[in-house]
């Protein structure tokens, strides 16, 4: 069981360390086969790992790890009674996270291989993206909170190396640091309710998390660990990086940013669901804020004409709907569509980027028209994940989003209005993501198509980029059938002992019909509208030129936070560098400079270069001393 | 105890050494200093020799060896300098040679 958990975690990172020591003593392929291969044998762990927790016998609750194994390496830090050692926690959450990190992680490494193809800086990246991996692994593998926190560092410093990769384009830097800063702020409060915990508990075990904490303590722990999901999940307030991040590589995109990292935020409150239960109002912030999320980015993704970002704004939205899932406390409803998600959500990101690589590094859809029919594969993968994120049965999203929905309906009025929220996403996503089809894919190519639109001998990409493309396309549309609620649920069974769902988070079987037939019948209007609008276009798009400009500035959040914080901090360090540095720390040095020059042209003088002047002195001297020795005595 | 009493030998002693000291001061060849100071060692020398001899502490007989070989080696830097600045068709007059003014 720990074998197969340390092997996953250290394989990637081997590969980061050969790729780098290598250097360019190994070719670029060689590099790329290096990633690839270490992701998929840290999945080999990843079965392994699964396997000996399936067959575990159950044996009772010990240390708060009710199945599965803590294994311990060594103790990583100690000060006093306070110690924290190295460990990794295997589990059925960790274990289903390691599943889905190194499964479609070994995917969309493989994906790169044809996408970074030429790339000059392709060792780079390859080192990078495995280092990710294993930083991401090292977060879902973690056996405390100060180990998760280290991975949940680590994940932020690969996602502004990778979003940064292309480091001669200003956007794409000044895109990294961005969601460096604003995941910082996340780290923070995560690490300032860890220290509450360690007043509290003296102890970092994700056990101690069960401890009776007062209400306040509760509060400001769970609140500080929701600072850090929000950050690092996008959520609203700290979401704007998001979009931004699509600067970096496409298939850096579909890992990072769609299937596993931002994502992470889930898995937290999953896993320290304790707490959070404790601090029952702050679970119910987070389901709020996934909620108003969903919508506000479901609205933004309307407007977009940059194919990557309509992708990522929907990401946004659907983590939205986990939050929603998690919050109200249904952790493996919440799980589940974090699994289905990255199915369907890498997948659209790397059909994306298969037309992307094919039309010379376009993004702009109005420029698309038509793309269905130079690439067929590449549309009906398209519409497999399409369908799979708008919900439509038996595509996956639709088992996973509408359990969500319905959970909603028992915990009071406000699940009503998370239910509203989450009928109305799915009308939006229905919408924007139909648009994207129509407007990229059906009728007759665009003369931008014809002109740009060029193959890899023959193919639509290379056999590395469709191979897994077509892998996701398949497990976006039965990657959902493992779980039907409330008739047949392992997923909810194998979570069960590490986040057991509240009961009031398990709707009744009508609840569940009933939205999952409401919410597929939204989802169909949302197609609907959008081959009357954009495709047919029988309804103009309503010209409300306001709400237009609102949505085109992302609901000014941009804006705002350049009021509140960037400006404040640039006049700040003006008016520093104006009032202090210059007239205080600059000029200190020239003036203590001049002081001794000045000193110096005084004492100087004495130095006469004449020998029997010195001799002078020193005989003077010395009878001086012996005088005064005489003297005294 | 045989010969003069201490008192002659320090007398001569600070004849020597105010001579040394005297001949640094005011003569401005070299080579004539480097001498000067070597009477200045020597008086300093015998003083040190016959105050071991008056109080039996073989101690300063001791000093008295090593400040020959020390007045040894700084004769050596000395006329190596003479010789250097001689090569290089340098005035050996001290005054001159104010390099070291500030």
């Amino acid at each position: 069981m720990t074998g197969g958990s340390w092997l996953c975690l250290l394989a990637p990172l081997a590969g980061t360390i050969l790729i780098l020591v290598g250097g360019s003593w190994i070719p670029r392929v060689v590099a790329a086969w290096i990633a690839t291969i270490s992701v998929f044998v840290a999945f080999g762990g990843a079965i392994w790992a699964f396997l000996s927790v399936h067959n575990q016998q159950y044996t009772g609750c010990l240390n708060g790890t009710c199945r599965g194994e803590l294994t311990t390496a060594w103790t990583w830090l100690a000060a006093g009674h306070f110690s924290v050692p190295l460990q990794l926690l295997v589990d059925p959450l960790s274990t289903m996270m390691m599943l889905i990190v190194s499964g479609v992680g070994g995917l969309i490494v493989l994906y790169s291989i044809g996408y970074m193809d030429g790339d000059e800086e392709e060792r780079r990246y390859f080192a990078y993206i495995s280092f990710f991996v294993f930083s991401m692994l090292l977060l879902v593998e973690g056996g405390n909170l100060l180990m998760l926190l280290v991975g949940w560092g680590l994940v932020g410093l690969s996602s502004y190396l990778l979003i940064g990769f292309w480091h001669e384009r200003p956007s794409a830097v000044a895109a990294a640091k961005k969601a460096f800063v604003m995941n910082a702020f996340g780290d923070a409060t995560m690490a300032l309710a860890l220290f509450i915990v360690i007043a509290h508990t003296n102890s970092l075990s994700f056990g101690v998390l069960n401890v009776h904490f007062s209400s306040t303590q509760a509060n400001l722990i769970a609140l500080g660990l929701l600072g850090g999901a929000v950050a690092k999940s996008a959520q609203i307030p700290l979401q704007t990086w998001l979009p931004d991040a699509m600067e970096g590589p496409t298939p850096v995109s579909a890992l990072i940013h769609a299937a596993t990292m931002v994502t992470a935020g889930v898995y937290l409150i999953a896993r320290t669901s304790p707490i959070f239960e404790q601090a029952r109002t702050i679970e119910l912030m987070a389901a709020g804020l996934g909620a108003l999320t969903l919508l506000v980015a479901g609205l933004i993704a309307l407007v977009q004409t940059d194919i990557k970002r309509v992708i990522a704004y929907s990401t946004m939205s659907q983590i939205g709907y986990m939050f929603v899932g998690v919050g109200v406390g249904g952790y493996a409803n919440g799980m589940f569509h974090l699994m289905t998600h990255a199915f369907f959500k890498a997948l659209l990101f790397m059909t994306a980027g298969l037309a992307i690589h094919a039309l010379a590094n376009e993004q702009d859809i109005r420029k698309m028209r038509g793309l269905g029919r130079v690439m067929p594969f590449t549309k009906w993968c398209f519409l497999a994940g399409a369908l799979a994120l708008v919900g439509i049965p038996p595509f996956a999203g639709f088992f996973s989003k509408d359990p969500i929905i319905a959970s909603t309906l028992n915990i009071g009025w406000y699940g009503y209005v998370f239910y509203a929220c989450g009928i109305a996403g799915a009308f939006l996503t229905g919408l924007y993501t139909f648009r994207l089809w129509f407007l990229v894919f059906p009728g007759e190519p665009s003369p931008f198509v014809r002109e740009h639109y060029h193959d890899h001998n023959g193919r639509e990409g290379a056999w590395t980029m469709l191979v897994p493309v077509g892998i996701l396309a398949v497990l976006a549309t039965i990657g959902g059938w493992i779980q039907f609620p409330p008739h047949w649920d392992p997923i909810t069974k194998w979570l069960a002992p590490v986040a057991p769902s509240l009961a009031d988070a398990v709707p009744s079987s009508t609840q569940e019909t009933v939205t999952s037939i409401v919410s597929v019948l939204v989802g169909l209007a949302g197609i609907a509208v959008a081959w009357a609008v954009y495709s047919e276009r029988k309804i103009a798009i309503p010209a409300v030129p306001s709400v237009r400009r609102i949505l085109e500035n992302k609901f000014y959040f941009d804006w705002l936070y350049d009021r509140i914080f960037y400006a404040p901090g640039v006049w700040l360090a003006n008016v520093l560098r104006r009032e202090f540095e210059e007239p205080v720390v600059l000029q200190t040095g020239t003036d203590l400079g001049e002081t001794t020059l000045a000193a110096g042209g005084i004492v100087r003088r004495l130095q006469t270069g004449l020998l029997r002047t010195y001799v002078l002195l020193l005989a003077a001297g010395a009878a001086g001393v012996v005088l005064a020795f005489l003297i005294a005595k | 105890m045989l010969g003069p009493d201490v008192a002659w030998y320090i007398a001569v002693a600070a004849f020597l050494f105010g001579i040394g000291a005297l001949g640094v001061l005011i003569r401005r060849n070299t080579l004539v200093v480097l001498l000067s100071l070597e009477l200045m060692l020597n008086g300093g020398n015998l003083a040190l020799i016959a105050l071991s001899r008056q109080w039996h502490n073989g101690a300063g007989q001791i000093f008295g060896l090593t400040v020959m070989a020390i007045a040894a080696s700084e004769v050596c830097v000395g006329l190596g300098l003479v010789v250097a600045l001689n090569r290089r068709n340098l005035s050996l007059d001290v005054d001159t040679l104010s390099e070291l003014r500030g």
